[in-house]
């Protein structure tokens, strides 16, 4: 072992050593550093559960027809007679067909729907979508929990998992105005924590009705049919319309809805978070600071003895850095307790509520981990540095 | 420590020009200061308060640098080298003895004692031996996991002392080594120092206010204004 490196050993382990002598400050460093981490944290969980619930509704093998020039379902319509033309085309257009040759396809609408939220006392907007009866089947990994789903042309929904675990009233067998009419109840789906978990469903027929929307269609839905299918859809469905259709893949439409909710909670939660970085690495300095002036003694004598400038500069950026490790650990594991699982909503594309569970995922840990432990490697330089500097003269009158 | 070695001259100080400046204002501390301390001689430096005393030590310590002339210990030129070297120097060939002791409390006796040997190429198990040997010199052998804070000022010193000499240094600089203890104690300390003075030959520059841990030494010089003023006396 080269004599710097024993150097630099035996000052580190004489720094944590001491650390005890100023346990507050030091308690104090880790513990700035550990509120950063958590609320950092916090916002990327946030953004990264946001797009986890819809990202995981998007299905790649599924196509969603969008008209009217838009590219969410709010706002899109598409023609009763454009929809005809669709089902009309025969050939391979990319789409799945049944036995009988037709498009396995769902028109759907989605219809904004006030809900009192019986534990907030608030109301909230929830999606209704109207489907055809095919429509459940063209979601991937959706499960029935309770009940059945609905009858054709039936007011009755099925509700998902997590609205029904935030309202009670929308249990199965229960009667619940929407609109102006009374729906029942008659069954939860699961769909693996993903966005679909925060809609009501129903017979698009009964919704028309209910709604006085007859005939109006936001987006059809299609099962793709192998690789490339998209594609030969968009040129199959090129032209139909003097209003280009809109064709994307069910996973591009979620992706391109979660980014811009999930950039906005990035954009507001980095900002927040550095501006804390910035008086935690303030924190950091000072603490070190404090550091270095109580170990000036040490630091003064042993470099009397021929220690040499690094020994004391890795020393004492050493002890910055294993606060700020400890300040990263109780953070992430703040965090974990406090983030893991948590329910959140926000408003969606389509002006309704979605609920996502916070993701503390392996990349959120490690972007909150690495800015904790940049404020003690900033914070500990400059102290560090300070201590290659302390006058030696220190050493020699000065009272141990 | 023979006649012979004690004619050597080891420690030269030439026309040696030291000040401060406060405030703007310039204060001279030695101007034209010469001094030779032969090889294994045993100095004790006296002197009012402002003489000069702890400049003149960090000088030697190499701590501080002169404005000019010439500081030579040994073969080394000490006004000549930067801190790296001075450091570097210091390591190899000088033990310091503080007033305080400055020993570091989180760490045990053995490990004090040890910090200088870690500077040198020396295997872990050859230092636990020369860290084990020294401390029974100074009195202290089975304290060696002994932490200072533990110890009285008089042991604390004692371990201050074997750290110094642990690496076997020919020269002790002692600021004032016992200007924290008691009589007792503080006799225990001198007589340490003039033995290894006396048997190990190690040259010994000790700054002291006190006239009876002078009288330890084999000379005394007096500091006063930048000054020497030397008074001889029976070893």
């Amino acid at each position: 072992m080269s004599s710097t490196l024993k150097q630099t050993l035996v000052m580190t382990r004489a720094n944590l050593l001491s650390l005890p002598r100023r346990f507050a400050i030091a308690a104090s460093m880790a513990l700035s550093v550990a509120l950063v981490v958590c609320v950092l944290a916090g916002f990327l969980s946030m953004a990264a559960g946001f797009e986890k619930a819809l990202k995981s509704a998007g299905s790649s093998t599924v196509a969603v027809i969008l008209g009217g020039g838009t590219n969410q379902e709010n706002g899109s319509d598409v023609p009763a007679d454009v929809i005809r033309t669709i089902e009309a085309r025969r050939g391979d257009i990319g789409a799945v067909r049944d036995t009988a040759g037709n498009l396995v396809s769902s028109r759907e609408i989605v219809v904004p729907v006030e809900m009192a939220d019986d534990q907030a006392g608030v109301e909230k907007i929830l999606a209704l979508r109207g489907m055809d009866p095919i429509g459940p089947s063209l979601r991937d990994g959706v499960t029935l929990t309770a009940g059945r789903f609905t009858k054709p042309g039936a007011r009755e929904v099925v509700v998902g998992e997590r609205i029904a675990t935030e309202f009670p009233s929308l249990a199965v067998g229960k009667q619940v105005r929407l609109g102006s009419v009374n729906w029942r109840v008659v069954g939860h789906f699961s769909s693996a924590g993903s966005a679909f978990e925060s809609e009501l469903w129903a017979d698009l027929d009964a919704v028309h009705s209910a709604f006085d929307q007859l005939g109006e269609v936001q987006s059809v839905r299609l099962r793709l049919d192998g690789t490339g299918a998209i594609e030969r859809l968009k040129t199959a469905l090129g032209g139909i319309t003097t209003t280009p259709l809109i064709v994307v893949t069910e996973a591009d439409l979620y992706a391109a809805q979660s980014s811009g909710t999930a950039n906005l909670i990035r954009m507001f939660g980095w900002p927040v978070a550095l501006l804390m970085a910035l008086g935690a690495t303030a924190g950091a300095l000072n603490t070190m600071m404090s550091s270095v002036s109580d170990r000036t003694i040490e630091i003064a004598t042993v470099r009397a003895l021929g220690f040499s400038r690094l020994s004391a500069f890795v020393a004492t950026w050493a002890e910055a850095m294993v606060l700020a490790v400890v300040g990263v650990s109780i953070g992430l594991v703040a965090s974990r307790f406090l983030f893991s699982g948590w329910q959140a909503s926000t408003i969606g594309t389509n002006n309704t509520s979605i609920a996502f569970e916070l993701t503390l995922s392996e990349d959120v840990m490690l972007t909150a981990g690495l800015l904790g432990l940049a404020i003690g490697a900033i914070g500990g330089a400059l102290p560090a540095f300070s201590a290659t500097r302390l006058p030696l003269t220190a050493a020699l009158r000065a009272r141990g | 420590m023979t006649d012979r070695h004690a004619k050597e001259p080891y420690i030269i100080l030439r026309d040696v020009r030291k000040g401060y400046r406060i405030g703007g204002e310039a204060i001279p501390i030695f101007a034209n200061l010469d001094l030779e301390i032969p090889r294994g001689d045993f100095v004790a430096i006296m002197g009012p308060s402002g003489s000069g005393k702890s400049t003149l030590l960090n000088m030697l310590a190499g701590v501080e640098s002169p404005d000019a002339g010439e500081i030579k210990i040994g073969s080394a030129r000490l006004d000549r080298m930067g801190e790296t070297a001075r450091s570097a120097w210091r390591a190899h060939n000088m033990g310091i003895v503080f007033q305080f002791y400055n020993l570091l409390p989180m760490l045990s006796a053995a490990e004090n004692v040890e910090l200088p040997l870690l500077l040198k190429p020396i295997p872990a198990k050859e230092r636990r031996i020369r860290v084990g040997k020294v401390l029974d010199l100074v009195g202290l052998a089975g304290r060696e996991k002994q932490y200072p804070t533990l110890m009285s000022g008089g042991q604390q010193q004692r371990v201050g002392i074997a750290r110094a000499i642990v690496a076997d240094p020919d020269l002790l600089l002692c600021d004032e080594p016992t200007g924290d203890l008691d009589r007792n104690s503080a006799d225990d300390v001198l007589d340490m120092l003039r033995l290894l003075n006396r048997e190990l030959g190690k040259s010994i520059v000790m700054v002291t206010h006190d006239p009876q841990a002078a009288l330890y030494a084999r000379r005394t010089l007096h500091l006063d204004k930048g000054r020497f003023v030397e008074k001889k006396r029976a070893a």
